[in-house]
């Protein structure tokens, strides 16, 4: 300043405002950065920040109940510190994004972090509730201070990564609340069971009764008046006892073979109350009424049995006593159910598809040793293989079958004749598989196929012929058969298989260059301009498949380092563990690999079952627009960190 | 600085002006004031304090002057002023210069200042001194405004200390310069207008014509 002003001599008046402004300035600053100081985490940077800040601040009043900003008034153009007074945040729309729904935020504290983070509109609403004074640093500065202080980086940082923490824990109580919502004793009968049964009157004739039934597949059926008043049920029971054994004519009104006067309950009933009438009055139904008494609904003991919650162990017992595929098919909707329970405490997705993996596992194990008591290969070495995500451990709650044979023929034995017989053995198991929910791979690969059910000695050869020569199918079949495991029998044949590929692929380096080059054909659909890519996939307008631009490219490029760093293991989170020391990558960019990967997945499983329809195969394409902002952001993190392992892959394959 | 011996030497005229000065002048008079019936968003006011070796514009001496502009709602960090005179030791052209220099930072605009007739008399004296003007900016005075603005705090003029007490913005530090007290008065500004929005007095014309009404009623009545 005083430099300044001893050359005022020498300085015209133009230049002389300059200077003067200049002390205004770094005046003015002055009083900005003493606040500062007095304030985490400024009070941790280095003067030059606080400088920079203090240089840029305006200073802005807010009459009390005055917004200040909300998610109408477009993208956020400033970063807002409290100064002086009081200010509420309250989330914009139904669905609360953090755990909070209203948040007070006094002086030194700012906002809206996240979205000044991300240049785009807030989520919540901010407004004051006393008078109050905020220093508002423009977007650009707010951002150039995040590269240019370390401090002020990890303070937003960590506030967006509490954000994250916040999201899953939201994402849990949303699936606890559903948990609870459809697993209390306490719910009232409204909600439960089926609604608007089946009717007949009791004039229909049992002939058309019964075909009634048959056509909807259905073991009872409600007999109501016009009024549709309950007068009566009528069971496979009453069938065999009142009409076959009766010898009844199917010409006979079903109102004179029907069991009259019904247990019936009030819509408000508990479940409970309908579980303590089945069990007193010895019953499988009870009919559900309105007030007046038009039936709505029938519960039945199944449908009250699903309430109670299924443990790991009851399925394991159920799965591993099963004596056919229909007790299998119960036992695979209960691990639907219980890996939904086990989403609602927490449980990440690592962990949850793993588990779900594990106990589909222990089914198809079932399904395979069913089977083996029409078909006996004794004295052969022989071991069923599983791939793609089965393969890597990390199914969802839709994974249709990817699985294989693989054989060790005696060395007198018809090689020809043993596949067949395996081949044969197969199809019954990919049959009843798929009875269990396990969709038929719409690309054919099973194990009844004849390309996919071979000797150790021909996986060897095929395995070696993609790698020699890696076209795009071969490139492809990489993807899905690098990644397999031994489900059951010998597992040492799976181990030959893999020291096999392991060193056949550490001989041709080639091989890995073209597997990164394909790994790279797919890049995250993360936009230029908008934040996502939504346009991909000419089928689905407006979404994102999660899969295909989201986890399978962790996925691939874990096979590859896998590959490339000898891992036997098949999983990609494990791969990519073990894979990162060996490679010596830092642990914390691991874990935030990582962390990305499992969000994807969490949120591909959160999708599969919330909105999936029950009992229908869930697809991979979300909306983005539909998730909640703080997820947006999260996944946008997760498909930068995507890129980031791509580039990571570019550079170590010279891929251009 | 600006005392009487200066003041005969130079005979209130503003012959001995430097060039650059006298240039800055001329185009400043002949320039045009910003309208003043837009709104207070788009209006850019220019909060002023002054320092003063005593209170009385006659005879103490003008030691320094900060000011701020408050436009689109907020006090702008790269639109301050602050010249400190006391530096100078009275040395003629800069003093010249420095005081130019306000002007053209002014531009004409609505001057907000607590006490009028204290901060003008000291501007007007110095610029009629030194530049030979009659320095007759568009006043705003806080001080005759702020009771008539939020009547429930007082309905008389009081010292500048007690509407900070008032809003919370006591600092409590003690003595503040000359900037901390024009960044304040920025602040209560706002608050200002917020209320004579309320009281449809939502434009600088009407802001000014009523700090002019206010004091007049008040000193008269």
């Amino acid at each position: 300043m005083t430099t300044q002003q001893q050359s005022g001599q020498e300085m015209v008046v133009g230049q002389m405002e300059t200077a003067l402004r200049q002390n205004g300035r770094n005046r003015m600053a002055g009083h900005t950065v003493a606040f500062l100081r007095n304030h985490a985490p400024f009070n941790k940077m280095k003067p030059e920040a606080l400088q920079h800040f203090a240089e840029k601040a305006q200073i802005a009043f807010y009459p009390a109940g005055s917004e200040i900003i909300g998610p109408a008034a477009g993208n956020v153009r400033f970063f807002y510190l409290i100064e002086s007074g009081k200010v509420q945040a309250r989330q914009a729309g139904e669905v609360t994004v953090t755990e909070y729904s209203i948040l007070s935020l006094g002086a030194g504290e700012g906002f809206p972090i996240g979205a000044v983070t991300a240049g785009r509109p807030s989520t919540n609403h901010y407004s004051a509730v006393t008078d109050t004074f905020c220093y508002l640093l423009p977007a650009e500065d707010f951002l150039a201070l995040m590269s240019s202080s370390p401090e002020f980086n990890l303070f937003c940082t960590r506030y967006i990564a509490s954000l994250l923490d916040q999201s899953r824990r939201q994402l849990q109580l949303q699936f606890a609340q559903r948990a609870s919502e459809q697993q209390t004793l306490n719910s009232p009968l409204a909600g439960i069971g089926a609604r608007s049964p089946i009717t007949v009157t009791p004039q229909t004739v049992l002939r058309a009764a019964l075909e009634t039934m048959s056509q909807a597949g259905i073991g009872s059926l409600v007999i109501a008046g016009e009024d549709r008043k309950p007068v009566g049920v009528f069971t496979r029971t009453d069938l065999l006892e009142r009409v076959v054994l009766a010898q009844l004519p199917l010409t006979t009104p079903i109102g004179e073979a029907m069991t009259p006067n019904p247990f019936m309950l009030e819509e408000h009933a508990t479940a409970y109350d309908a579980m303590f009438a089945m069990a007193t009055h010895g019953i499988r139904h009870v009919l559900v009424t309105d007030a007046e008494g038009h039936l709505t609904g029938v519960v039945s003991e199944r449908d009250l049995f699903s309430l109670q919650r299924v443990g790991l162990r009851q399925i394991r017992q159920s799965i591993d006593g099963a004596r056919n595929v229909e007790a299998l098919q119960q036992a695979a909707a209960d691990v639907r159910q219980l890996a939904f329970n086990m989403l609602a405490q927490g449980v990440g997705s690592e962990q949850l598809t793993q588990f779900i993996s594990a106990l589909n596992d222990a089914l198809t194990r079932r399904v395979i040793q069913l089977n083996l008591e029409n078909h006996n290969f004794d004295g052969i070495e022989w071991s069923w293989l599983a791939f793609g995500s089965e393969g890597r451990d990390e199914q969802t709650f839709s994974t249709d079958q990817d699985n294989g044979i693989v054989f060790q023929p005696p060395a007198d034995a018809d090689v020809a004749a043993l596949k067949q017989r395996f081949l044969a053995y197969a199809l019954d198991v990919n049959k009843d598989l798929d009875r269990c929910g396990f969709p038929l791979c719409k690309g054919n690969i099973m194990a009844s196929n004849p390309q996919w059910c071979l000797t150790l000695d021909e996986w060897k050869e095929q395995f070696g012929t993609w790698i020699r020569k890696p076209h795009p199918d071969a490139l492809l079949n990489a993807t899905i058969f690098f990644d397999f495991r031994s489900l059951y029998g010998k597992a040492e044949l799976a181990d030959a298989m893999r020291r096999h590929l392991l060193a056949l692929t550490a001989s041709n380096p080639m091989f890995l260059r073209a597997m990164a080059k394909n790994a790279l054909d797919v890049e995250p659909p993360l936009g230029k301009i908008r934040d996502f890519l939504t346009d991909l996939e000419p089928d689905a307008p407006g979404k994102i498949d999660l899969k295909k631009y989201g986890s399978r490219i962790f996925v691939d490029v874990a096979r590859i380092y896998a590959m490339a760093s000898g891992v036997h293991n098949t999983n990609s989170i494990q791969r990519l563990r073990l894979a990162s020391q060996r490679l010596n990558i830092r642990g914390d960019e691991v874990n935030a690999i990582l962390d990305a990967l499992n969000f994807i997945q969490l949120l591909r499983l959160q999708h599969q079952y919330l909105e999936g329809e029950p009992g229908k195969q869930g697809d991979n394409l979300i909306d983005p627009e539909t998730l909640n902002e703080l997820d947006r952001r999260i996944l946008k993190e997760s498909f930068r960190q995507a890129r980031k392992i791509q580039t990571r892959l570019k550079l170590d394959y010279q891929v251009n | 600085m600006l005392s009487l011996k200066k003041l005969l030497f130079r005979g209130g005229a503003p012959t001995g002006l430097p060039e650059d000065v006298r240039a800055s002048l001329d185009a400043w008079r002949s320039s045009k004031a910003p309208a003043l019936d837009d709104l207070h968003f788009h209006t850019r006011y220019v909060v002023v304090d002054i320092v003063s070796s005593g209170l009385d514009p006659d005879k103490d001496q003008l030691l320094g002057i900060a000011a701020s502009s408050i436009w689109q709602g907020t006090i702008q960090p790269d639109d301050t002023f602050y010249i400190d005179f006391s530096t100078l030791d009275g040395e003629g052209a800069a003093v010249d210069r420095q005081l130019m220099a306000f002007l053209l930072f002014a531009a004409k605009a609505p001057l907000v200042t607590y006490h009028v007739p204290y901060v003008g008399g000291f501007l007007q004296r110095a610029f009629n001194e030194r530049l030979g003007l009659d320095f007759q900016p568009q006043w705003v005075d806080m001080a005759w405004l702020m009771p008539a603005m939020f009547e429930e705090q007082g309905h008389t003029v009081m010292p500048l200390d007690h509407w900070l007490e008032c809003f919370g913005l006591d600092s409590g530090e003690g003595r503040r310069d000359a900037m901390a007290n024009t960044l304040l008065l920025g602040r209560i500004f706002q608050m200002l207008l917020v209320r004579a929005v309320g009281k449809q007095i939502d434009t600088a014309a009407r802001l000014v014509d009523e700090s002019r009404a206010s004091s007049f009623l008040r000193r008269t009545h």
